[in-house]
């Protein structure tokens, strides 16, 4: 028996289906209301990253310090969103905030998938040796906490100068996050293979002699990929999750470049010190963001996987 | 079973080598890009001369293989097995063995660990079995809305707001109400008090228990979703059982297994949660030690703490699957 | 069944464990036991060995546990003799006599005489050892045979020639002469330094142990110490000198995270000294029943900006240095962020607090947004593309500060800024390699109450050379000229004028000057802060039970 949260990859299509899985799971998904809700976050965030001078004309950068902690004034005012403990404008900090952290979720994401998919096909496909290195590294990567490998690593190259560029203050934490993220896709897709392998028409398309890689690409990766399609806004939600932390812990992106696990962590300093707005900003839309990605992932999941839509 | 379980071990050990080899390759790429193989050690803090050479001597970095970047360094792997064998994990900065440090430490982990585990399994039953009972209800979607707020709020925000925000009323009003001498103000101290270890971590250990339990709701709620839908939960029905014992004995009692496996997996994820509980409350326990270590730059004593965390993680594994095997009759252990 | 059976086991075993490990009634004393105060240190604390003391934590520790030769008076920072019965230099200020009291021992017995204080100067001064407070002992003859030779990459090629200082002489049980390198009219000011208290020979035997268990000569012995975690200090029954202290025991907490950490335990009333986080200073301050258990006092540390005057840059420019030094807004800065920790310095002397130490001898230390634009102008402006490094040790509110800092700049001169942020408060080795570039931040805590103090270190020898690769000789003359002054108002006066020739020339960035205050408990009474280190001085203090 396989870890239930997840679906178990099926092979429910039959060969007679007549529509594509993922036309199916489109149609399913559209119906449901919390998804749409979720989308619109999704892409109103999107914008944000993509066009953040849609949203304000102030640099994040223009903090005058005796400004400090301005309550917010609402829309139309200089400070929507009041400004942080440094004069600097939550809002627009908010908005130039959002690149790091999503470039960040995008590239941990895309490479562990990579690798993940990768490996995991080769793995189920061919087993034997190739299969036992692969569950043996998984084993590995996974004994090690994610939380534990970030501070090793980062710790043991602090010293090790990387620049200030957008790309490599990420390169550090995106490191780290892929070396240990991407055994759970290995596994999903190691476990689909392994039944798509069986099914009838990929055995067929064996016996009339097309190639493993033939194979592998046209017939069983489009069956093992909708589970782990059903992973990714999850893992976008952890990957946005991780960053906050890592800040927290003074080892993610670092300041002045700025990144909303920053701003929470410097927000939550002034809970009590009659400026809430510098943490909440931040956090809510974290939280929302997340949240949005979680239901988005969850409504993916069920569209793939009828049998455990509610 | 015997059998099984010897090649179970053989594997963990296996693994656990497999472990100290990642870890020892990546100290060696650091080492090999920052240069001055010692002084890697210490990254931009400055350190005495016999700190510098306690470090060279303990990781054996006057081999040449440091300076070749892209080189194993087997070499020193293979010495430094040997001291792990002999119960040498090195020492911190200031020449403590990180072994004693880590003695002291570790009785606090335990405990928040205990409250962790209790925390998680009453709220991954409890809320699990209901939403799967209920599946599809009103209750069903609060709950599940609930475990995903839940993994999208930072736990550290959740301990900070504690900390600051409602550890010192709740505490002062646990005192007004039962007395200075009594147990509840106790359990609200803002941080831990090393000669009430149990009442101090109670807090701390189920907020820590309180991220981590979204999982647990989840997987209990999909597994017994599965069981509901079993041939065995049907033919329960059609005997004429009544509605709660078939939920007790073939519904919840399955989704037990699972449940089991993944306290395992989030153990380790667990672990990682505990650097910052402990850091933020106080608490010297591992994750506390890690915490300052980091802070103070002392990768050796990060480096021999998750070693040995690794090392319990891989042993917490195998009881896991040992405790599996015993649990679930389909797994097949020839 | 069996399965459930088990989890359902599992679980009651732990719910029992904590039920059972929690509800044994709680057996704190109340009234009769001992009086213990509570307070706390941050946990980095390593070592209580006194000549390798550098850090606050350790000092005020330590300032419980041993006496020194004298201490100061917390009004005027004046030393006055305490385990000294006299010292006495001779007429030109490079031979000192130290008479010591009778009849003082340790807490092991053993005698705190001459040779107690000698076997401490000369382990601390043998730089083999490697000890914090090495460098003190510059100024006794003999300090330079006990160091070792290092070659261009810091290492050790070889050990120091000799062990003891030639210039430290036990001339007979109670009395030391003490002959100076150069001369200098503020030696007898020194001694209440750490690094100079007296240490037994048990100790010198096992100084690892002695680390972690002192010896002390002082009214609190230290009983317990669970690293990390507390420590425990009880007060020694056979105390003779009289700054006995009116309670019995002292307990510090460790904290990880510092001083934001101590204040929620604080409000729980588990401390009676602490100080709140910036965020809740302003609602500490208007709460009238705290603000009634409070004391103040301006501190004496400086935090300062260098430049890196050894590579190429605007920065070696002086209008440039003016145009920075203008362009920053201590006071909204400092108001915004430091609240009550923190006044703007415009000296590098701490005005008010210690002899020659004046206000506002820094003419450029004012903010002035169109003076800075002109002075930058006049050097020439800043190169375009380029962005100013500020470095600076990793510590959250540091960070923040300096942040604030290269706001400022950006704001009034258009220089774009980045932090370069270290992985450790610990800057002296990487200072001393002349390894910055741009600016960074530097903080004197100042070790003896001295205007000398604050300014000798800026004495690089030859161009190019010390922290900032600045030089001057008029400086250095000076400097001599002061240390050998035959009084110590002259020796003060002249010392204010070597700070003026600083002034002229600009080399360093006066910041902010720390400032103590403590909130204390209402068993507390009596709490006074010593006032350049800002620690409360515990021993002073009141306790009731």
């Amino acid at each position: 028996m396989s870890d239930a949260a997840t679906p178990t990859p099926t092979a429910r299509r039959t060969a007679g289906a007549s529509s594509s899985p993922l036309a199916d799971a489109w149609r399913r998904l559209r119906r449901r209301p919390d998804t749409i809700a979720a989308a619109v976050v999704l892409v109103f965030f999107g914008l944000m990253a993509a066009f953040p001078t849609l949203f304000t004309s102030t640099s994040p950068r223009t903090c005058p310090i005796r400004e400090a902690r301005t309550t917010p004034q609402g829309w139309g005012g200089e400070h929507p969103l009041g400004t942080d403990a440094l004069g600097c404008d939550v809002l627009a900090t908010l908005v130039h905030g959002i690149r790091p952290s999503l470039l960040l979720a995008i590239v941990v994401v895309g490479v562990s998938l990579l690798i993940g998919v990768t490996l995991g096909l080769l793995a189920g496909y061919y087993l034997g040796w190739v299969d036992y290195l692969v569950s043996r590294a998984v084993e590995v990567f996974l004994v090690i906490p994610l939380l534990l490998a970030a501070l090793l690593v980062l710790s043991l190259f602090k010293g090790v100068d990387l620049g200030t560029g957008t790309f490599n203050v990420i390169l550090l934490p995106a490191v780290v996050l892929i070396l240990f993220g991407w055994m759970p896709y290995a596994r999903y897709v190691r476990a689909s293979t392994l039944e798509a392998k069986n099914l009838d028409y990929v055995t067929a398309a064996r016996s009339l002699g097309a190639s493993d890689l033939r194979i592998m690409g046209r017939h069983v990766l489009p069956n093992a990929i909708g589970t782990v399609t059903a992973l990714l806004p999850t893992s976008v939600a952890g990957v946005i999750s991780a960053e906050a932390v890592l800040s927290f812990l003074g080892i993610g992106v670092r300041p002045p470049a700025t990144s909303w696990g920053i701003q929470i962590e410097q927000g939550s300093e002034w809970v009590l010190g009659g400026a809430p707005h510098i943490l909440l900003a931040p956090l809510i839309c974290l939280v929302a963001t997340v949240l949005a990605l979680v239901v988005l992932g969850d409504a993916l999941r069920d569209a793939l996987d009828p049998r455990l839509a509610a | 079973m015997g059998r099984y379980i010897l090649r179970r071990a053989a594997q963990a050990v296996g693994t656990l080598l497999l472990v100290m080899f990642l870890l020892h390759l990546l100290t060696t790429v650091a080492i090999q890009l920052n240069g001055n193989p010692a002084q890697a050690f210490f990254g931009d803090k400055v350190a005495t001369p016999a700190q510098v050479a306690a470090v060279e001597q303990r990781f054996n970095l006057d081999d040449p293989c440091y300076d070749q970047v892209g080189n194993p360094c087997l070499g020193p792997f293979v010495e430094r097995l040997g001291q792990y064998a002999q119960g040498d994990f090195g020492t911190n900065l200031r020449g403590r063995e990180v072994s004693e440090i880590v003695a002291t430490a570790a009785p606090n982990t335990i405990r928040l660990f205990c409250v962790v585990l209790v925390t998680w399994l009453a709220l991954g039953m409890l809320l699990g079995s209901a939403a799967a009972r209920w599946r599809g209800s009103p209750g069903d979607h609060g709950i599940r809305l609930t475990s995903v707020l839940i993994d999208a709020f930072p736990v550290f925000v959740l301990l900070i707001v504690y900390r600051y925000v409602v550890a010192v009323p709740l505490n002062r009003w646990a005192e007004d109400t039962f007395g200075e001498n009594s147990w509840p103000p106790y359990w609200f101290k803002p941080s831990f008090d090393p000669d009430h270890p149990w009442a101090t971590v109670v807090v701390p250990g189920i907020l820590l228990g309180l991220a981590g339990s979204a999982a647990f709701i989840r997987l209990v709620r999909a597994s017994q979703l599965d069981s509901y839908q079993g041939d065995h939960v049907r033919t329960a029905r059609s005997k004429g059982l009544t509605e709660g014992r078939v939920v007790v004995h073939h519904v919840v009692r399955n989704s037990s297994v699972p449940v089991v496996t993944a306290v395992g997996l989030t153990f380790a994820e667990a672990l990682g949660g505990a650097v910052i509980t402990e850091g933020l409350m106080n608490i010297y326990g591992m994750g506390g030690v890690l915490w300052e270590a980091v802070r103070n730059d002392d990768v050796g004593l990060v480096l021999g703490v998750v070693t040995l965390l690794a090392a319990v993680t891989v042993v917490v594994m195998i009881v896991v699957d040992i405790a599996y095997a015993l649990l679930d009759p389909r797994i097949r252990y020839e | 069944m069996r399965q459930a059976r088990i989890t359902t086991l599992a679980a009651a075993a732990a719910v029992v464990a904590l039920t059972v490990a929690g509800c044994t009634p709680n057996d704190t004393v109340e009234g009769d036991g001992p009086v213990t105060l509570e307070t706390w240190i941050s946990q980095d604390m390593e070592t209580l060995f006194p000549g390798d003391a550098g850090a606050y934590d350790n000092i005020s520790v330590l300032d419980v546990v041993y006496d020194g030769l004298v201490r100061y008076d917390p009004e005027t920072t004046e030393p006055y003799n305490y385990v000294a019965e006299s010292i006495e230099p001779n007429d030109d200020n490079t031979v000192w006599t130290i008479k010591i009291k009778p009849d003082l021992t340790f807490q092991n017995g053993e005698p705190v005489d001459a040779d107690a204080f000698a076997r401490s100067w000369n382990y601390t001064a043998d730089g083999d050892n490697g000890l914090y407070s090495n460098y003190f002992f510059g100024i006794i003859e003999g300090y330079d045979e006990m160091q070792p030779t290092t070659d261009d990459d810091g290492n050790i090629t070889a050990e120091g020639a000799a062990d003891e200082l030639s210039g430290l002489k036990v001339t007979d049980d109670l009395t030391l002469e003490v002959t100076l390198a150069s001369p200098f009219a503020g030696f007898a000011t020194m001694l209440g330094y750490t690094g100079f208290f007296p240490i037994a020979q048990e100790c010198l035997d096992d100084v690892e142990k002695c680390a972690l268990e002192p010896i002390g000569n002082g009214p609190f012995q230290v009983t317990d110490w669970q690293q990390s975690q507390e420590l425990t200090a009880e007060k020694w029954a056979d105390y003779t000198l009289d700054e006995t202290p009116s309670y019995d025991a002292i307990h510090w907490t460790e904290y990880a995270a510092g001083e934001t950490a101590g204040w929620a335990d604080f409000k729980a009333g588990d401390l009676d000294l602490s100080f709140p986080p910036t965020a809740e200073v302003e609602s500490a301050k208007n709460d009238p029943e705290l603000s009634e258990r409070y004391v103040e006092k301006p501190g004496a540390s400086l935090t300062y900006l260098g430049f890196s005057g050894y590579t190429e840059g605007p920065w070696n420019d002086i209008e440039f240095r003016k145009a920075i030094s203008m362009a920053i807004d201590r006071e909204g800065i400092i108001s915004s962020l430091g609240s009550g920790q923190a006044t703007p310095a415009d000296s590098w002397v701490v005005p008010g607090g210690v002899p020659g130490g004046e206000a506002g001898t820094c003419e450029w230390c004012v903010y002035d947004p169109e003076a800075a634009k002109a002075a930058l102008e006049k050097a020439g402006g800043w190169p375009d593309g380029e962005k100013l490094q500020i470095s600076l040790g990793d510590d959250d509110a540091e960070v923040e500060y300096f942040t604030a800092i290269g706001n400022s700049i950006e704001e009034v001169l258009g220089i774009p800024y980045e932090l370069n942020i270290l992985p450790s408060d610990d800057y002296f080795s990487t200072r001393s390699a002349q390894g910055f570039d741009g600016m960074f931040r530097n903080n004197w805590f100042p070790d003896y109450p001295l205007n000398e103090n604050y300014l000798s270190f800026y004495a690089s020898g030859e161009p190019g050379a010390g922290h900032w690769g600045w030089y001057s000789e008029d400086f250095e003359t000076k400097l001599d000229e002061a240390a050998a002054a035959p009084s110590l108002d002259e020796s003060v006066a002249l010392y204010q004028e070597a700070e003026a020739i600083l002034a002229e020339e600009f080399p360093t960035i006066p910041f902010r000057w720390s400032f103590s205050a403590t909130y204390y408990s209402d068993r507390l009474e009596n709490v006074i802060l010593n006032p350049f280190s800002g620690a409360p001085i515990l021993r002073k203090i009141d306790v009731t039970a």
